[in-house]
């Protein structure tokens, strides 16, 4: 305490980044899922799109809206759909417009 | 609606005016209390909301932010605005969780569903509940400390080797 004082004098920093340190807890909590787009076809965006219990997810043409703020994080696409879904990890969402929040995720180029 | 600043002004104000101590109004609009109990964990020792200068107050009249839970019952509309009414300017509305942010209750004739329906919402801090450190992160954001990361992330992932998931 006395010598992080000192050294907070000497600097004439008196406060900590943000974090400070990675919080070891984080890796635990739930996050919304990432998508793979080379495994994304219309189909499987459909099939996610019915999935989603609370309405993130909604297929226009050849995206895959995915709106964040809808996410309950409770990773039925991710057991649907394993091979295109896993955990994006990210936790701190916070936006300050609503439109921020909603992401076009592309979907494979189908072969013609 | 009082004020007739634009967000960045007010961010400014908020910085200026609160840089040390902002008072926090909660308002549970019909949430089932899982936000409620991660935001109470913020009290606790362990996140220690108070040596950032936030502080919890009992009454609107001393607030200088709404942080707003649960879908916006109809039924609760009235004490809503009344209660955003009687906050003194600069304020900030926070809508906390899914549910706020329209993902888990339609609009129907009980809910409307998202709280920017009734109140103008500064900051929208997603998650089914928060937890308290995306908490901490979007009142950071609110009060103009803290950069928001969401506005970078895709949610895309490569098809690269098999990321570690959190929990197996």
């Amino acid at each position: 305490m006395t010598l992080w004082f000192i050294r907070g004098l000497r600097r004439g920093v008196v406060t900590t980044r943000y974090p400070a340190r990675p919080d070891a807890s984080a890796r635990f909590l739930p996050a919304p899922p990432a998508f793979r787009p080379r495994a994304l076809t219309a189909a499987t965006a459909d099939l996610l799109a019915a999935t989603c219990p609370s309405g993130a997810l909604r297929r226009e043409e050849r995206t895959l809206l995915f709106d964040v703020g809808r996410c309950t994080a409770c990773g039925r696409c991710a057991a649907a759909a394993p091979d295109a879904v896993t955990s994006s990890g990210a936790f701190e969402l916070a936006a300050t417009s609503r439109s921020v929040l909603i992401k076009e995720i592309p979907l494979r180029g189908e072969a013609p | 609606m009082t004020t007739e600043q634009t967000p960045q002004e007010l961010r400014a104000a908020i910085a200026r005016q609160f840089g040390r101590s902002l008072h926090i109004r909660t308002l549970d609009t019909g949430s089932c209390a899982v936000c409620e109990q991660e935001i109470r964990l913020l009290a606790a020792p362990h996140y220690d909301l108070h040596r950032l200068g936030f502080f919890f107050t009992p009454a609107p009249r001393h607030a200088d932010l709404l942080l707003v839970t649960g879908p916006m019952i109809r039924a609760f509309e009235v004490a809503a605005r009344k209660t955003y009414d009687a906050m003194p300017g600069p304020k900030v509305v926070v809508a906390v969780g899914a549910c706020a942010l329209g993902g888990v209750y339609p609009a129907d004739p009980f809910t409307h569903g998202t709280v920017d329906a009734v109140l103008p919402v500064d900051v929208w801090i997603p998650g089914c509940p928060p937890s308290p450190l995306a908490l901490l992160h979007g009142l950071g954001v609110a009060v103009g400390r803290l950069a928001e990361k969401v506005r970078d992330l895709t949610f895309t992932a490569d098809d690269g080797p098999e990321r570690e998931r959190a929990i197996p």
